[in-house]
């Protein structure tokens, strides 16, 4: 058994180059971007372009423990490649990947290997004896909510966990889902940034190519966007119900407001047409409400285009109303109108 | 003299002679601050590098009310998108507007604003006489609207405490000056969570999205398995559940069951096995299964338990990470009341009819049109229905706040 005090080894590089203590290992190794075209290098850059042509088509990279050295410099060169494409769908597809094969190895861990690797990401974490629980470790709630947040199934809800003075008492196998969870975060932050040091063209390349390998195999729907006409049919019941108290000139609190303008703005409903809306409203002022659709729109401001809340936070906020049977089926409004256009 | 005048008045006098911010109030340096004027118009985004530069601000602009965000921002002053989100406390509000409360309101106005219709208690949604959605409220705080909110502070403590963990250190209470009470959680821990951790905190709080087989407690599992309450440590909601079922059952008669929405059949179930039930929660080796409570009924004890234990939290304020809130001994414009902090060991006692006064010398004559009794500073004054009267400062600033009374002379 392993001691708690104990330094990751190499394979654990391997299987987890995103550690703290793999990134110094790195540094090391004193590696520039120039040496990465020298055909002695071919191998690494090689297996970097196969870490995300794997993410693109599986989801998932795979492992490499004959070339150890190889598996452990290909990932920071594989995360320079996408963030080279400047695609979000990449970034995204392979932060997800990376995290799911992270995630098949955590499963393989002894206790005090979690412990170690859940202290990578500070997490306050600590191995649990209460005799008579069925539960291994307590997290902090703070870690917890950190990387549940957006599970979806009931039983990542707090409310749902066994919570005491701050700790969730949790299983092994909660516990490695929340890493994969955290692993997938961390990745997708370090992919966030425009920022990079000017590329050999053939890293260039390699990141178009990557770019024309999404557009040849993946769908156009995977890639979102929807169509630019909107199908009122397809609303789901809450913004139904609040599309028709607005334009009969009722009153709506104000999160049913930004639900149903950031719905309708998502969908693609020009702001002109929303602002048009807002005008049978009786305390209606046409620059407070071109302020606020435009924003919420993502013209104005910080040009975030804002989304309308998911399923869960609209029921707690009481928006949710007469849901009916697509609803069980789907976790957000915007996917009920997607599935809803697909039918 | 002007009755807004002399509120305004009175306003002006409390910020330059008796308001301080208090010592404990983290990072006023990153804080936005916003500011409601007698005239109706809202300034936002200021920000202050000292206590001492607010309390000028506020001599000087004698506000309506005065708000800052439970945000911290690297750039205070800069339009929303740009202020640079650094974190925020965990905030709560309780207002006894959103809890049911056994007074029913009776001493709250509502007028139509489209056709004048008025009436008392609990506004309705819509005009009875012209179906006009426009409903003014002029609320009152009573004792008991207050006191109900009290007790779901104490149960949101509970919360804190226990299953959060938060020291008592780290929970600040305040009255809000009207009719709710606000909680601070100030603690790095919590700053940088999101909106959507904090609704998820909001939920646990509120008992939203619970499954009851999340703790060996669905009904079916109640009502077939033997020793059910035994199997699992009390825990989280478990425990609450328990606790809750306890004191619904210890406590139990026909007119409360009834009132809890049980029928009669289920009533007269439940008050039959009430020792049963309370064994079986005691975890005795005596537990058993229990004729006569099938899967259904425990599921409706055991909705009934969370619904006494979750506390009736504002889930607005609380998933806002940007929400500005009542600053700390401000006063309120609707009462004249001074938003007061609130020792944790002195909240069951609490009393803000004499804590929260902020105006305590000299006599106003006014005019009141109509007001429900009331007690302040230990005086008990009214009811009074179109009547002049010589009224201690506190009191005259309160019926002339709510709109209830005019200055006269």
């Amino acid at each position: 058994m392993q001691r708690t005090f104990s330094a990751f080894a190499k394979n654990d590089y391997a299987k987890y180059p995103f550690l703290k203590a793999a990134i110094k290992h790195i540094q090391t190794l004193d590696l520039k971007i120039q040496d990465l075209i020298d055909p002695d290098n071919a191998s690494i850059l090689e297996r970097a372009q196969q870490r995300l042509e794997e993410a693109i088509l599986d989801s998932i990279v795979s492992l490499d423990l004959k070339h150890v050295d190889i598996e452990i410099v290909s990932f920071p060169v594989a995360v320079m490649l996408a963030i080279a494409t400047k695609d979000s769908f990449i970034k995204k597809r392979y932060a997800l990947a990376e995290a799911n094969r992270a995630y098949e190895e955590l499963l393989l861990e002894p206790r005090e290997k979690i412990i170690q690797l859940a202290e990578n990401f500070e997490w306050k974490i600590a191995a649990t004896h209460d005799s008579g629980l069925p539960y291994e470790f307590t997290v902090s709630f703070v870690d917890y909510l950190r990387n549940t947040t957006h599970l979806r199934e009931t039983q990542w809800k707090l409310v749902n966990r066994m919570l005491k003075t701050g700790t969730v008492y949790l299983r092994m196998d909660d516990v490695t889902r929340l890493l994969k969870e955290e692993v997938r975060r961390h990745i997708e932050q370090r992919l966030d940034t425009e920022e990079l040091p000017v590329l050999p063209a053939k890293m260039i390349e390699i990141a178009e190519k990557m770019k024309k390998l999404v557009e040849e195999t993946i769908g156009k729907t995977e890639r979102e966007g929807f169509p630019r006409t909107v199908t009122q049919t397809a609303f789901p019941p809450c913004i139904q119900s609040l599309y028709q108290a607005f334009s009969t000139g009722k009153h709506l609190s104000h999160i049913g407001r930004f639900t149903l303008t950031a719905f309708l703005a998502s969908i693609g409903m020009p702001t002109e047409s929303i602002i048009d809306l807002f005008k049978s409203f009786s305390d209606y002022s046409e620059r407070m409400t071109r302020y606020q659709v435009e924003h919420i729109a993502g013209e104005k401001g910080s040009r975030t285009r804002y989304v309308p809340p998911k399923c869960e936070t609209l029921k707690t906020h009481g928006v949710c109303v007469n849901p009916d049977e697509l609803c069980q089926r789907i976790y957000h409004p915007l996917t009920y109108y997607r599935r809803k256009l697909q039918r | 003299m002007d009755s807004r005048a002399f509120v305004q008045n009175m306003f002006r006098e409390y910020y330059a002679k008796d308001f301080s911010l208090g010592e404990d109030f983290p990072s006023i340096e990153k804080r936005e601050f916003g500011f409601a004027s007698f005239g109706g118009w809202m300034l936002r985004h200021k920000s202050f590098k000292t206590a001492e530069e607010l309390e000028f601000f506020l001599q000087d602009s004698v506000p309506y009310g005065a708000y800052f965000s439970c945000a911290y921002y690297e750039d205070p002053e800069a339009d929303m998108n740009k202020k640079g989100w650094l974190g925020a406390d965990l905030i709560f509000d309780v207002d006894a507007d959103h809890i049911p409360t056994s007074c029913n309101k009776i001493h709250d106005e509502w007028v139509c604003g489209s056709c004048g219709f008025a009436g008392r208690g609990i506004e309705p949604e819509k005009c009875p006489s012209c179906s006009s959605e426009k409903i003014e409220v002029n609320s009152w705080p009573c004792e008991v609207c207050i006191e109900t909110a009290k007790v779901e502070i104490i149960k949101l403590v509970d919360f804190l405490v226990d299953d959060f963990g938060f020291s008592e250190k780290e929970i600040r209470l305040f009255f809000s000056g009207h009719r709710g009470y606000h909680v601070y959680v100030q603690t790095k821990s919590v700053e940088p969570l999101d909106a959507i951790a904090r609704k998820e905190i909001t939920d646990y709080i509120c008992g939203r999205g619970l499954r009851f087989s999340s703790f060996g407690l669905d009904g079916k599992v109640l009502a077939t398995k033997k020793g059910a309450f035994k199997v699992l440590a009390d825990l989280g909601w478990r425990r609450r559940i328990v606790r809750g079922i306890k004191d619904a059952i210890l406590n139990a008669d026909e007119q409360k069951l009834a009132s809890f929405g049980f029928s009669n059949a289920d009533t007269r179930a439940i008050l039959e096995n009430k020792e049963k039930i309370l064994i079986e929660l005691e975890k005795s080796d005596k537990a058993g299964l229990i004729k006569g409570i099938g899967p259904e009924r425990w599921e409706k004890i055991v909705n009934l338990s969370v619904s006494l234990q979750s506390a009736k939290i504002d889930t607005v304020v609380t998933t806002d990470v940007h929400r500005l809130i009542r600053l700390d001994n401000s006063l309120h414009g609707k009462t004249g009341f001074k938003k007061v902090e609130i020792p944790m060991s002195a909240i069951e006692d609490f009393d803000p009819f004499k804590s929260a006064v902020a105006f305590t010398k000299g006599e106003v004559t006014v005019l009141v049109s109509s007001a429900p009794a009331f007690k302040l500073d230990d005086e008990t004054f009214g009811p009074y229905k179109n009547q002049k009267i010589e009224l201690p400062t506190a009191a005259a600033v309160l019926l002339v706040c709510k709109g209830r009374a005019e200055v006269i002379g």
